[in-house]
């Protein structure tokens, strides 16, 4: 699929660029709808995340209108985690999943937090700790596409509301297959291609019209929102990342759309 | 041959319906929605428990699945006990479970209404798979949680809203209760006396022909005498 065939449907909203679907060149990649040198891009996305992280939860809930919760506990569903397991919650930002996989693997168990962001792991460390959520809670500030672990570490890794804004998502998806233990699986939750024509035209209204405004009100930062809702546009599709995943060398991959596609958890094992 | 495939197709249609239940409920979030709304409530109640005798040690980490064949999915129970609080998690999915029991939920009522599970298993409403233990001693601790609800409330709401609300809610629960009840005996006693005595759909139309037939044959009767009456009167007049 072309980028052409992800944008937005709506007149007065912004041209998306004629860049392949997963954004990439040898030397630029995409940062929302702009096209950027590749080295530029970390910098460029912590500046977003340091800008909201202290809102972040208050502004997914009112975004999302509470659903993200809802998509997180799909995710920790399908996840299969038991007692002893070692968790990765990559981009695991404010900790909503690392809470959860922290109560199940117990106290035999291990969930690491991983974030290249460090105001958005400060924030998910506090809001953890105040929870009393420490025994078995590791923190790493890590970029997805050099993960500093072991080969073969974890049982489970997920990536949630993340792998939209990491530079090289191919080179991210081979270290996360290099770190889990064969048999493990990954999860990647995801905003994708919604599948109903009239529904995309309304999540393209909100995304770009009252998105930016909402985050303008309560973070402080439009700027932000904005490209919160371009970088959506052009993660790759459902199909396309499935691909991805598989040319990482995930076996039995599958994806589940959420809410219509707006939303879909990717599934895949390494054998 | 015809009833055999009946019943086939019937299966077939049974089971497309229940996929079509699970896959719907599924693309609502309907388990997600659920499961989060029970994790609420539970550890809201556990929370309010007054009784400290009941120990929550030997169920940390342990998986209670419950199987319920109102639901298109499953209900998994975890306890942890990690943050110095007793949570329990639930979750709509667990491949690793150490108990799982299949019942429906008016069995579940009568479980808390401190009937023993091993005699719900003998009379075949209740089927536990794995470790009984798990089960028994999620049940009892159900059995054993003591809330007091009015100081709950009074906290909220003052003493006197709460204890009259208390009161009205006993005394709507008793005349529910009552009602129930009564519309079970009178539901019984028609099945079992007064069914018998209702008319079949087929009785009444053998007595609307009956009646058919007998207004025909008066009338042909009334053609009759009218006749005869009409050949005495030209006798008569002759």
């Amino acid at each position: 699929m072309s980028s052409t065939d992800q944008s937005p449907q709506t007149s007065d909203l912004p041209a998306t660029p004629q860049t392949p679907t997963n954004g990439d060149t040898n030397s630029t990649t995409h940062f929302g709808y702009k096209t950027i040198e590749k080295e530029d891009k970390i910098s460029m996305v912590a500046g977003v995340f340091h800008s909201v992280a202290k809102q972040y939860d208050v502004m997914n809930d009112l975004m999302s209108f509470g659903i993200h919760r809802l998509w997180k506990r799909f995710t920790i569903d399908a996840s299969g985690v038991r007692p002893g397991n070692k968790v990765l919650d990559l981009a695991g930002g404010t900790g909503d999943l690392t809470a959860k996989f922290s109560q199940l693997v117990g106290r035999d168990g291990k969930v690491v937090l991983a974030d290249i962001n460090s105001s958005m792991l400060n924030v998910g460390r506090d809001k953890l700790r105040d929870k009393g959520l420490v025994q078995n809670i590791d923190y790493v500030q890590a970029n997805a596409e050099y993960l500093p672990f072991e080969e073969n570490t974890f049982d489970i890794v997920t990536i949630a509301f993340g792998l939209r804004n990491v530079t090289d998502k191919d080179k991210a998806l081979r270290s996360i297959y290099s770190v889990l233990k064969p048999g493990g699986r990954l999860l990647v939750l995801e905003f994708s291609k919604p599948e109903n024509e009239l529904l995309t035209k309304a999540y393209d209204f909100y995304s770009f019209n009252i998105l930016p405004k909402m985050g303008e009100l309560v973070a402080k930062d439009g700027e932000s929102y904005q490209y919160l809702a371009e970088s959506i546009r052009m993660h790759p599709d459902q199909e396309t990342l499935k691909d991805m995943m598989e040319n990482a060398g995930f076996e039995q991959t599958s994806f589940k759309n959420l809410t219509g596609g707006v939303v879909a958890l990717h599934k895949g094992y390494k054998f | 041959m015809q009833n055999i495939n009946n019943l086939a197709l019937a299966k077939v249609n049974t089971q497309k319906a229940t996929q079509k239940r699970a896959q719907l409920s599924a693309d609502l979030l309907l388990p997600q929605v659920t499961t989060a709304t029970l994790e609420l409530m539970i550890n809201k109640v556990l929370a309010l428990n007054n009784n400290n005798a009941i120990s929550f040690t030997t169920l940390e980490q342990k998986t209670l699945m419950l199987v319920l064949t109102e639901l298109p999915f499953t209900l998994c129970f975890t306890v942890n006990t990690s943050a110095n609080k007793t949570v329990v998690i639930v979750r709509s999915e667990c491949e690793f479970n150490d108990c799982t029991i299949n019942t429906s939920i008016n069995t579940l009522n009568k479980l808390k209404a401190a009937q023993s599970l091993t005699q719900l298993i003998k009379q075949d409403e209740l089927d536990v798979i794995g470790d009984i233990k798990i089960a028994q001693q999620f049940a009892t601790i159900a059995q054993s949680l003591d809330i007091d609800w009015k100081t709950e409330l009074a906290k909220h709401l003052g003493d006197i809203p709460a204890h009259k609300l208390l009161h009205f809610g006993n005394k709507v629960t008793k005349s529910i209760v009552a009602t129930g009840k009564q519309f079970e005996a009178d539901l019984a006693e028609y099945v079992v006396h007064e069914k018998r005595l209702v008319v079949t759909s087929s009785q009444i139309n053998a007595f609307n022909q009956n009646t058919k037939d007998l207004v025909s044959q008066v009338d042909a009767l009334s053609t009759r005498i009218d006749k005869l009456i009409a050949e005495l009167a030209k006798i008569t007049n002759k």
